[in-house]
């Protein structure tokens, strides 16, 4: 930490009024890298008290003033949303993103932070020539054109009138909002261009709308700066992209226009029905699928992270690789649109299988499933239910060739608790060890061993124990009941001295520290919808909405709606960083009650 | 110098010595100014290290025997040269493998963040030759990878994982997107090289409009906003140019440009991964061959790659999880495999490059192909002594076919300063470089 100077910070008080001094210097002691190599080490439970005492301080005085509105940067349209967008804008059904760079991610892990939505010079060229190929799918697709080609030339409309009705209709949608006479002149004379060159009408039409579709009022998700030094509230249509980009990661439909213009969509009863609505619409998929995926790390799967072909042939299956991708996907989009308690995805009664997937786990059931994936009841003793046995989740906390109780320990700490340990130091001899070998001990019996050193115990019997209640699944999530002709021992003993059985115990105890599990699905989630990292001014929002699911039985609603109306999402801040949007006359907080939502 | 240099022919005595090479060191009125080919350079990028005992060749000089893991090259031993004793100081600090994948051709070191302060604190040596000569074809780099960015943040250490996604860096900031899709490469190359007359006009009109827009809307934009929409208008003004250019094809400086063969063209990414890295290798020389671009580089996975190789004999295991080996014996030996299996690949490329005949060489000669990694042990995330080999004449300015030891903890930053100074765009420094790398350069 070059130029940190960390001699003055030395008194309680310091915490609050140096927040951002001591926020780097926890993700330093929780990254064990504070105090420095060679200084004496505090002991892990010390670290981690320490940690958790900072943590409470700074959220503390974070939520003392009121809440900031936060960043809101300009931030390029996504790959995937790119695609939606296209899919939305022209009715058509190819993925028009297909041929972009990939994004990578920042801020709480999505790739749809402003931070790391870079422009390489390729992107200029693939939007040109990705424009041209979704506008020549679109132009023949007679459904297609009906859609956004309202008028074509006859007796009474000229080409270049009719042009100009498809524009003035095409531009606001394009645009997200509505646009100046003026705007739509300049893209008339793209068409004009055309025409001289003797191109035929559909041609023209074309060449303007490829104009539009690279355009930075497209490709960017705009905002009209704020010129007060107080936050004010996101303007209407501004308001209405921010919510379709978070529930359905397109651009708003009619109705949302349609509130937009009429000015109501901030109303709460108005945005609370939006919500439930957007929920339950099927374009709820592509938030589902782009949240899940990137919480969870599932996306990887058949990417860097592909079970061994030789031995595990029967992953190697369409079929089979489609169901376990999509499982907790629609798993996560069926709480999200029946309003069900988030707890599920630790411990739930149903889960989502096609006849394939139902066989993978051995599950007998008395209906008959089909290739599409269903919401299927479990019976008892199938071990499934929740995230932890879901064979997505499990693949890709595996290596290739076999289970690694501490690759699925880590991420459980990780995806589950929102408690990642720290990395390991370098050239320390690693936990696990081959099965088998010349002496056949089991990988538990190593891994107990290993933990005998105190450099590796003290994250280790956080890690591990975790994992091992995992161990009835295979690589590729089916259950077992010995490996290696040797029996499963999923038994496990956490620090605390906590001991389970199985994963079913293991839910259980997972089901204890829900408010850790709370919360860390809760700045996932934030951080997904604002696009951003989280501050340490957000965490007061996280404490907000986490107190109002505790109050709502965890209802995924709950937590949506604390999302969309707390402050970050619905304000803009001013010229003034981190002036605070003064709570309302009466209200505790700012973020709005969502009690009896349902 | 027009043609390789006395002493380098002299140093490459006593090993076998190509026919190309030999009609390469003949001074010939072909090669007089304007015509001589000019210099490629590509750069491939391995993730996860090397087994440390099993890289270094014995012997010094011209006078050296092959490690196991370098086997592979014993067909192409007198182009390559094997560098001993290079580190990135800047790459040191920080974590295993994100700083030392960022950093691996800026020599610089990355700040830590899960984003928000994203910045690489230099500019890549590839983009630092691309910007220099880059307006002379008509793509002025290209990236290539083999899988996407890896999605998310590493929150064990607190790195974005777009850290560990790229060498490439235009500036502090810019880090440059990748293509994986062999196809999708060639279509690039195909539109890149063949001019399309009015189609191009007509995207310059757009991108003019596009201009236009950009313009407007950044007077309305906050300071920090502006950048992200000046990166967007930076890529349109440098697509505008390259089409302009394109359309006076008779002005690009190398002439005997070959055409790109149809039949070359892939169908997609196929499903092997040893199949996809050959495609995108081929099409690293049907860049060259084409002049396309001068200036290349590929990474044949990103930093922290778990890539299985079961597909390799002997081989049960991801890559990175492998190349954590804690000194167990049978580690060790699939570690190495995998290595070995990166260097065959690199020998694919150069036979490839040497087999195609340019002027009056090979397109090899012509080119300098640089192989490595931005640690040695990944056991130990260890910057020192890094595995490097270049390969290769850059059009006679290099001397190959030796193994050249250093004093311990030579800056990495000396071999792009000569690197930078055989492809025609000398500077004076690069990031802590002291000077250029003595024994790298003909003659030098």
């Amino acid at each position: 930490m070059a130029g940190f100077d960390v001699a003055r910070l030395t008194s309680e008080k310091s915490i609050t009024e140096t927040p951002r001094s001591w926020s780097r210097i926890l993700a330093r002691v929780r990254q064990g890298e504070m105090p420095p190599k060679n200084s004496p080490a505090p002991a892990p439970e010390v670290r981690e008290r320490f940690s958790a005492w900072i943590d409470t301080r700074l959220r503390t005085a974070a939520c003392s003033d009121g809440i900031a509105p936060g960043p809101a940067p300009l931030r390029r349209l996504n790959r995937a949303e790119y695609a939606a967008t296209i899919r939305d804008l022209l009715n058509i059904h190819i993925n028009a993103g297909h041929a972009l760079p990939a994004d990578g991610a920042g801020g709480e892990g999505f790739d749809n932070a402003a931070e790391t939505l870079f422009l390489s010079p390729i992107h200029a060229e693939k939007y040109l020539e990705a424009a041209n190929t979704a506008l020549g799918y679109a132009m023949s697709d007679p459904r297609s054109r009906a859609r956004f080609l309202i008028a074509e030339p006859n007796e009474t409309t000229s080409p270049e009138q009719a042009a100009r009705k498809v524009l003035v209709a095409f531009l606001p949608r394009a645009f997200r909002r509505p646009v100046k006479p003026e705007e739509v002149e300049h893209y008339v004379a793209l068409f004009r261009g055309a025409r001289g060159r003797g191109e035929s009408q559909d041609g023209t039409i074309a060449f303007a709308l490829r104009g539009v579709l690279v355009s930075p009022h497209f490709l960017f998700r705009l905002e009209d700066p704020n010129p007060d030094p107080a936050p004010r509230l996101v303007g209407p249509y501004e308001f209405a992209s921010r919510l379709s980009y978070f529930l359905w990661g397109s651009m708003p439909d009619e109705t949302l226009f349609g509130l937009a213009a009429q000015g109501s969509l901030h109303e709460p009863e108005v945005l609370q029905a939006q919500v439930v609505r957007m929920l339950k619409d099927p374009k709820s998929r592509e938030f589902a699928e782009n949240f899940v995926e990137q919480w969870l790390g599932t996306r990887e799967l058949g990417r860097d992270i592909k079970p061994d072909p030789k031995l595990f042939p029967a992953y190697y299956d369409a079929e089979i690789q489609s169901a376990m991708r999509y499982e907790p996907i629609l798993f996560f989009q069926e709480l999200l649109a029946q309003n069900l308690s988030l707890l599920n995805l630790i411990d739930s009664k149903f889960t989502i299988l096609t006849n394939k997937l139902q066989r993978h786990y051995g599950i007998e059931l008395s209906e008959r499933l089909r290739q599409q994936p269903k919401r299927v009841e479990l019976p008892p003793g199938t071990h499934r239910g929740g995230l932890l046995g879901m064979a997505a989740v499990l693949a890709v906390s595996s290596q290739p060739h076999r289970t690694s109780p501490v690759l699925r320990g880590k991420w459980i700490l990780e995806a589950i608790l929102g408690t990642p340990p720290p990395p390991p130091p370098p050239d320390v001899p690693k936990l696990e060890e081959e099965h088998g070998g010349a002496a056949a001990r089991t990988l538990k019996e190593l891994l107990l061993q290993h933990r005998r050193n105190p450099a590796c115990a003290s994250c280790h019997n956080r890690i591990d124990p975790l994992g091992f209640g995992l161990e009835n699944f295979d690589v590729l999530g089916r259950w077992r009941t010995e490996d290696n002709g040797k029996p499963i021992d999923a038994s496990g003993e956490l620090p605390d001295g906590t001991a389970f059985n199985g994963v079913d115990e293991l839910r259980v105890v997972l089901l204890r520290q829900k408010d850790l599990f709370v919360r860390n699905l809760t700045s996932k989630l934030l951080g997904y919808a604002l696009g951003r990292g989280l501050t340490i001014e957000d965490s007061c929002i996280v404490n907000q909405i986490t107190a109002e699911l505790e109050k709502n039985d965890y209802r995924a609603q709950t937590l949506i709606l604390g999302i969309v109306n707390s402050v970050p999402f619905r304000y803009q801040a001013g010229t003034a960083a981190n002036a605070p949007v003064p709570a309302p006359a009466g209200g505790s907080g700012n973020t709005r009650k969502t009690e009896g939502s349902t | 110098m027009t043609a390789l240099s006395r002493r380098t022919v002299l140093r490459g005595v006593g090993a076998t010595l190509s026919l190309p090479w030999l009609e390469a060191m003949m001074p010939k009125p072909a090669r007089a100014a304007g015509s001589r080919p000019p210099v490629r350079m590509a750069v491939l990028y391995m993730p996860n290290g090397v087994h440390p005992e099993m890289w270094t060749p014995a012997g010094e000089g011209r006078d050296f025997e092959l490690s196991s893991t370098l086997a592979p090259l014993a067909d192409v031993k007198n182009e390559i040269t094997v560098l001993t004793n290079l580190w990135n100081r800047s790459a040191v600090a920080g974590d295993g493998h994100y700083v030392k994948t960022s950093g691996f051709l800026t020599c610089t070191t990355v700040t830590k963040t899960l984003g928000v302060d994203i910045n690489c604190n230099g500019v890549s040596m590839d983009q630092v030759a691309a910007q220099r000569i880059g307006k002379q074809t008509p793509l002025p780099s290209l990236e290539l990878g083999t899988a996407p960015v890896t999605t998310g943040v590493d929150r064990n250490v607190g790195y974005t994982r777009v850290y560990g996604s790229h060498i490439a860096w235009s500036g502090p900031t810019s880090p440059l997107a990748r293509e994986i899709n062999p196809r999708s490469v060639f279509e690039r190359l195909f539109r890149a090289t063949q001019p399309r007359g009015d189609a191009a006009g007509q995207d310059r009109l757009l991108l003019d409009r596009v201009l236009d827009d950009a313009k407007q809307l950044r007077e309305r934009l906050g300071r920090s906003d502006r950048h992200r929409l000046d990166e967007y208008l930076s890529a349109v003004r440098s697509l505008e140019e390259r089409l302009e250019r394109a359309g006076r094809p008779e002005e690009l400086a190398w002439k005997p440009r070959a055409p790109l063969p149809e039949e070359a063209r892939p169908a997609g990414i196929p499903k092997d991964f040893a199949e996809h890295v050959r495609l995108m290798l081929d099409m690293v020389a049907l860049a060259f061959q084409s002049d396309s671009t001068r200036v290349c580089t590929f990474m044949f996975g990103n930093a922290v790659s778990n890539q299985n190789f079961s597909f390799l004999d002997g081989v049960r295991g991801g890559h990175h999880s492998l190349s954590h080996h804690q000194r167990d014996a049978d580690k060790l030996r699939q570690y190495q495999l995998i290595n070995r299996w990166h260097v065959e690949q690199y020998a694919y490329l150069l036979k490839k490059l040497r087999e195609t005949k340019e002027a009056e060489a090979s397109l090899l000669d012509n080119s300098m192909i640089l192989f490595g990694s931005g640690l040695r042990d990944g056991n130990r995330h260890d910057p020192h002594n890094l595995p490097l080999l270049l390969a290769g004449c850059g059009g006679g300015r290099l001397a190959g076919g030796r193994h050249l030891v250093y004093r311990n903890d030579t800056p990495l930053s000396n071999l792009y300063v000569s690197m930078l100074e055989a492809f025609g765009a000398p500077v004076e420094r690069f990031a802590d470089s002291t000077g250029p790398l003595s024994g790298v350069l003909a003659g030098s």
